[in-house]
């Protein structure tokens, strides 16, 4: 994560055609590289809001800047913008209307200019990056949940954007798809590309997310890194959320006296085990101590 | 649908396209304007060869899909093979009113080799149905020249008929599961709250759709990967070697008093 600001949003409030008010007045910024999490009931607005973020929808008040520009909404403009957010739909079945894999991951790349031959190899790398492969001569209506949201990271990735917004990735997929999905983000990051995904699951954006973004009623109700957000039983109680389950053993540890007080929180079940360790160890030592 | 099962699992889906679909339309060319018997035995037994022996389509399927149209042959040709004269005609008669319900020889071989073509004619189709699915064709249909927005909505349609299809079978599996198929009046009740529940969220995707595809830079145009399968230049030459033998026999079968 780098220091520079890439994404900020300034008074953004946003009333479908209907009158709902979907967003009402949120500023944020994002750092480049950055994982953020945005969690929040359904209907909270997270989705409208990452609409936003590519110029999809155009704020009823607010804006939207990227690198610092703030989108520009002519044709040309949102070309530029989208070129670099690209959104990861919630469900791949609004996404992908090719029955054609191959064909299906070519299409943001050709509107973005690349020609046939170049548009093929970039789609043949992602495909060998995103372990498509194996079913990329399926059609797309005999693939897997799991394979079609691989699909449909694979749209977006193939168009090499700095930011990539995923709504709910892991949703309606078994573990081992939920696993390989997560695995995928991380890769994303690694690349250095800013994701920013929306979630129900504390104990992943527990252990993943740099920031915690709550989002309620259109608002954002607070912000910060997931042990700051998790420790507010308030909020937790506001948002309907429930504490991640490595914290709350964590301060059952810490309450019970088999941990000291004072431990950064853990973030992983790895640390949580290296602590009690650890501690186990102290003990060890000290009554060996107290022998001699 | 069960057509595209077949279609993707047919052992020569991997074959170019290009050449499936001129094999098809070549030999039904030839086979309509030669109207002949012999010409349309050897496109039948060339077509249901290709598909079932070099393809590995169940024979038993693809007999059935030619039947399909079996019934509407034989009520279509029965009317041209039956004619109303009001003289006696060579080869049989049925005195009605004041004339005759007759056939004669030469109606019937008309009828007859009407039928014969067009059995033909539907295998060549079927031969490329079962061996192409649909995006192979649409490439094809591409390279042709075919007008873009008809190119678009085939892509569109082909692939939300199975989103739309597996919505409306997941309502009406739920609608069974709560008697909603308990009498006529019932069900067609129900069949009538599900078909808009599908229109409505067709209607709910056909936005979200568009949102996704905005994300993607769409430019109101859908610009995609042409890519499709080679042909190998034997493949070629077979193929151009068995079109120009079928021409030739279809004007040999012409100057012999066509058979």
């Amino acid at each position: 994560m780098t220091e520079k600001t890439i994404l900020s949003v300034r008074g953004l409030s946003y009333t479908y055609p209907d009158g709902t008010k979907a967003l009402q007045g949120v500023d944020l910024d994002v750092r480049q590289g950055e994982k953020v999490a945005f969690m929040g009931a359904n209907g909270s607005g997270k989705s409208t809001f990452f609409l936003h973020l590519n110029g999809v929808y155009k704020p009823s008040a607010g804006s939207v800047y990227i690198d610092g520009v703030p989108i520009n909404y002519s044709r040309k403009g949102l070309l530029q913008v989208r070129r670099k957010v690209g959104i990861v739909f919630q469900d791949p079945d609004s996404q992908l209307f090719s029955a054609s894999v191959a064909q299906e991951i070519s299409f943001g790349v050709l509107n973005l200019g690349a020609s046939q031959e170049e548009a093929k190899n970039k789609v043949d790398a992602v495909i060998e990056e995103l372990e498509i492969a194996p079913f990329r001569e399926k059609p797309t209506h005999f693939l897997s949940g799991g394979q079609k949201k691989r699909v449909s990271i694979a749209d977006i990735a193939v168009m090499e954007p700095d930011i990539i917004i995923l709504d709910e990735p892991s949703s309606a997929l078994d573990p081992y798809h939920v696993e390989m999905i997560d695995a995928l983000i991380d890769r994303l990051s690694q690349r250095g590309i800013t994701v920013l995904l929306s979630t129900h699951d504390v104990e992943r954006a527990m252990c993943w997310a740099d920031r915690v973004v709550l989002f309620c009623e259109g608002k954002i109700a607070a912000q910060g890194s997931p042990e700051e957000i998790f420790s507010q039983e308030e909020l937790m109680e506001l948002t309907h959320l429930k504490k991640p389950v490595i914290y709350q053993l964590f301060d059952s540890l810490k309450d019970a006296g088999m941990l000291p007080q004072g431990l950064p929180v853990p973030r992983t079940v790895q640390q949580l085990t290296h602590y009690i360790e650890h501690a186990k160890e102290n003990k060890e030592q000290r009554s060996k101590t107290q022998q001699l | 649908m069960v057509l595209d099962k077949i279609a993707y699992a047919s052992q020569w889906r991997k074959k170019s396209p290009y050449l499936k679909s001129a094999l098809a339309t070549g030999t039904l060319l030839i086979c309509t304007c030669a109207q002949s018997f012999v010409i349309s035995a050897i496109a039948l037994l060339v077509m249901s060869w290709l598909a079932v022996s070099c393809g590995k389509t169940s024979p038993a399927y693809f007999i059935k899909l030619l039947a399909a149209p079996l019934l509407f042959l034989t009520a279509g040709t029965a009317v041209i093979a039956v004619n109303f004269s009001p003289d006696p005609l060579d080869l049989c008669n049925l005195a009605f009113a004041d004339g005759y319900i007759a056939v004669s020889r030469a109606s019937l071989l008309y009828a007859l080799r009407l039928a014969c073509v067009s059995l033909a004619s539907v295998s060549c189709l079927y031969f490329l149905s079962v061996t192409t699915p649909m995006p192979d064709l649409i490439v094809v249909l591409r390279s042709l020249k075919c007008p873009w927005l008809v190119i678009e909505l085939m892509v569109m349609m082909y692939r939300y008929i199975f989103v739309l299809l597996d919505m409306a079978v997941a309502i009406s599996r739920a609608q069974d599961c709560r008697l909603g198929n308990r009498d006529a009046k019932t069900a067609i009740y129900s069949m009538g709250s599900m078909l808009s529940a599908v229109l409505m969220k067709a209607l709910q995707r056909a936005s979200q759709l568009f949102d996704a595809m905005e994300s993607r830079c769409y430019d109101g145009k859908l610009h995609l990967l042409n890519e499709t399968w080679q042909t190998r230049p034997s493949e070629r030459v077979a193929a151009g070697g068995y079109l120009a033998g079928l021409a030739a026999a279809a004007f040999l079968c012409r100057s012999f008093g066509g058979i």
